[in-house]
């Protein structure tokens, strides 16, 4: 280990570790803006320069290697010049765009200026004329003249995503970033570029311009997008969810989210969503109390368990409910309609080697874990499918929309046909328009709990939107349970509660408690046997 | 603290009028009399020696430095100066300013599609003007906020744009008051 000394607090460093991440880590914050944590070094952006004794100049902290009994100087008069030198220069070509760029109240080139930089500007120059609003790609646009070159979108495709789109091309003052010609920056994780550019060069076309940043509350939660389970914060304003980025997770995300997961927040504040349940009356779908849809999806499924037998009740629980929820669901299901045919419906996609995962929902391990899973002698989806093709099945009752995807269309034709079909779901999907009671659910960003990502990793969902008095998943399993005669825990839906429940009869979970899972989740005890 | 009682020796009023007060009758009714032959006077010679004005026909020009209601700057080309940067949305105490900008052609990109100033929360204390980095909303010297319905107090850009060659005077003020 190497023992260095940065303004006079002594470090204890990995020998060949650089300067600038060791000096972040300890505390010691030094401006960058072209040193990124998951990219390699570049040295273009100069901000970074630090005194180190018996150097003879100057030297950048993002390509210096730790040397043992290095004594580093970051604040002193030289570096202070250096450093408000290299912003007077990233600020003679930059344009005072700073009311119409979304980047304005997150930019480092911003905030960096206003603590380092100079008052005012001492150019007489015109500014040089560069392209504005390139369309780069479906998800991207650019502005040429705010880019300050510190190529880290440029490293990223061809770091990361490997798909080298972006280049810098030209000479001196003239140089610029731009795709290389004939190909678009459209790749899975593109948005990312935006993410990272530290000045408002590259945007993201789906937030632009729709709302100043100094408006967002931000929430940490989970991206509901895959099974993956990236860490996101999602920006909310007066109760609508406006974006959502990538929180760093070395575990799980690193610091990227694809594409597609982005676009899941516009589920929340959809103006299709279903806000009251749905009870068919006299062949069409109508609105009704709270109170009578509980007890209207109870009494059906209940007689109909009690006429036919449990063998002719199915249930198929969602990978969007959290742990808690899908515990309760399997409780209610078997206890409360006796019934071993329950499985789980989980759209599959697209996967690819960095983060994208096949099941497109998020909790689909936590859910087959807590026992959203075929009985002995259940069916499974499969063949909950080929039973109700063949009129075996006399009462169903779907969370989610997923099944959708499993079920071929006759099967899904021969809905119409049952007794009592209930659907809990955020849309009326064309599982919905057949069923007798329609109870709303609640999107992610409304709920709290825990979700199991693919590789067992427990974390945490957050309310960022208040569902304005809508009852939870968890409170419909909690009433249609009461109204079935299951026992459950008393009063309102409570994660906290159902967790400990959880934690002390299911193998892997057991020891943890709701409040320890933190921002970044904890990794859940590997089942053995 | 419990207070002390004092008793106080009241003279009883007297039941008729006294002289004193006779003659502080006719002074008034003199001072009264005298403006009204001036001020008659005056109309009948066309020249008005009274302060009043005839508010709504008549207005008085009010100084540089008078906040009336925030309004609009409106361009040359009829367009809005503003960019919708949000700055004055942020900067006001009473919320009462939205703005829902949108992207347009134009060389600077952006727009508010929607400036909405409620004039019943507004208190025309004119930090919006100070917090706005183009020039875009000054304080004029218009004060009827009055309107006979709520969604009536509500302004929409439409009704907040004034041709900035109007509100010249209030521009050079800010210029020299903010320094800028």
């Amino acid at each position: 280990m190497a023992k260095i000394v940065i303004d006079g607090k002594e470090i204890t460093a990995r020998p060949g570790a650089m300067l600038l991440p060791t000096a972040l880590d300890n505390g010691v914050f030094i401006p960058h803006y072209c040193y990124h944590p998951k990219l390699s070094i570049d040295g273009s952006c100069r901000l970074c320069l630090v005194k180190v004794e018996g150097l003879p100049k100057l030297t950048i902290a993002c390509n210096t290697p730790v040397r043992d009994g290095m004594v580093v100087d970051t604040r002193c008069e030289e570096v202070e010049r250096a450093r408000r030198g290299v912003l007077e220069l990233l600020l003679v070509n930059h344009p005072l765009d700073c009311p119409i760029c979304d980047q304005a109240g997150e930019c480092y080139l911003q905030d960096y200026s206003f603590e380092f930089g100079i008052k005012a500007g001492r150019s007489k120059e015109v500014r040089r004329k560069l392209l504005k609003r390139v369309d780069l790609g479906p998800r991207i646009v650019f502005d040429q003249e705010r880019c300050i070159l510190c190529r880290r979108c440029v490293r990223f495709c061809r770091e990361i995503t490997k798909t080298s789109e972006l280049g810098v091309f030209g000479l001196g003052d003239g140089s610029y970033v731009d795709v290389f010609p004939g190909t678009s920056l459209a790749n899975d994780y593109s948005v990312c570029t935006a993410d990272i550019c530290p000045v408002g060069a590259l945007l993201s076309k789906d937030f632009h311009h729709r709302l100043r940043v100094w408006f967002l509350e931000e929430t940490e939660t989970i991206c509901p997008g895959c099974a993956r389970g990236c860490n996101v914060r999602l920006g909310t304003y007066r109760n609508r969810a406006y974006r959502m980025l990538p929180r760093r997770n070395d575990a799980v995300n690193e610091t990227w989210m694809c594409d597609e997961g982005r676009d899941t927040y516009k589920i929340v504040n959809h103006p299709e969503r279903l806000r009251k349940p749905l009870l068919r009356r006299n062949g069409t779908l109508v609105e009704v109390e709270w109170e009578e849809g509980l007890a209207q999806a109870a009494s059906l499924l209940g007689q109909a368990a009690r006429r036919h037998g449990p063998a002719a009740v199915a249930a198929v629980g969602s990978a969007h409910l959290t742990n808690e929820e899908s515990f309760v669901f399997a409780k209610l299901v078997r206890l409360g309609l006796g019934c071993p045919n329950l499985d789980l419906a989980v759209r599959l996609g697209r996967e690819d080697s960095i983060l994208i995962k096949a099941e497109k929902a998020i909790n689909g391990r936590g859910a087959r874990e807590l026992g959203v899973s075929p009985g002995p002698d259940g069916l499974d989806l499969a063949g909950i499918g080929a039973a109700l093709a063949q009129g075996a099945l006399r009462a169903l009752y779907v969370v989610g929309g997923d099944a959708v995807h499993s079920w071929s269309r006759q099967t899904l034709e021969r809905l119409e046909q049952l007794e009592a079909l209930v659907v809990q779901d955020l849309f009326l999907t064309p599982i919905g328009e057949r069923a007798k009671v329609v109870l709303p659910g609640l999107s992610f960003a409304e709920k709290e709990g825990t979700v199991t990502n693919f590789a067992g990793r427990l974390q945490r969902l957050r309310r960022a939107v208040d569902p304005q008095g809508q009852p939870s998943d968890g409170d419909i399993f909690l009433g249609l349970a009461r109204l079935l005669g299951v026992e459950v825990p008393p009063g309102s839906w409570n994660p906290e509660i159902v967790f400990s429940e959880i934690a002390a009869s299911v193998a892997s979970f057991r020891g943890v408690r709701f409040e320890s899972v933190g921002p970044l989740g904890i990794e859940l005890a590997v089942e053995h046997g | 603290m419990a207070g002390r009682v004092v008793e106080v020796a009241r003279k009883a009023r007297p039941a008729v009028v006294d002289t004193p007060s006779l003659w502080a009758i006719a002074v008034g009714l003199a001072v009264t009399g005298r403006h009204f032959l001036s001020n008659l006077w005056g109309f009948v010679i066309g020249r008005p020696r009274i302060f009043t004005v005839q508010f709504p026909e008549e207005r008085i020009d009010l100084p540089p430095a008078f906040r009336g209601m925030p309004v609009l700057v409106q361009m040359e080309n009829g367009k809005e100066r503003c960019v919708a940067c949000g700055l004055c949305e942020w900067a006001c105490p009473t919320d009462c300013i939205t703005i829902v900008p949108a992207e347009t052609e134009d060389e600077v990109e952006r727009y508010p599609m929607v400036f909405d100033i409620d004039m019943l929360r507004c208190m025309f204390c004119g930090l919006c003007e100070e917090a706005c980095p183009e020039e875009a909303i000054v304080m004029s010297q218009r004060i009827e906020v009055a309107s006979y319905d709520r969604p009536g107090s509500l302004w929409h850009k439409e009704d907040l744009l004034v041709p900035a060659h109007k509100l010249g005077k209030r521009l050079g003020f800010i210029r020299g008051d903010y320094g800028r």
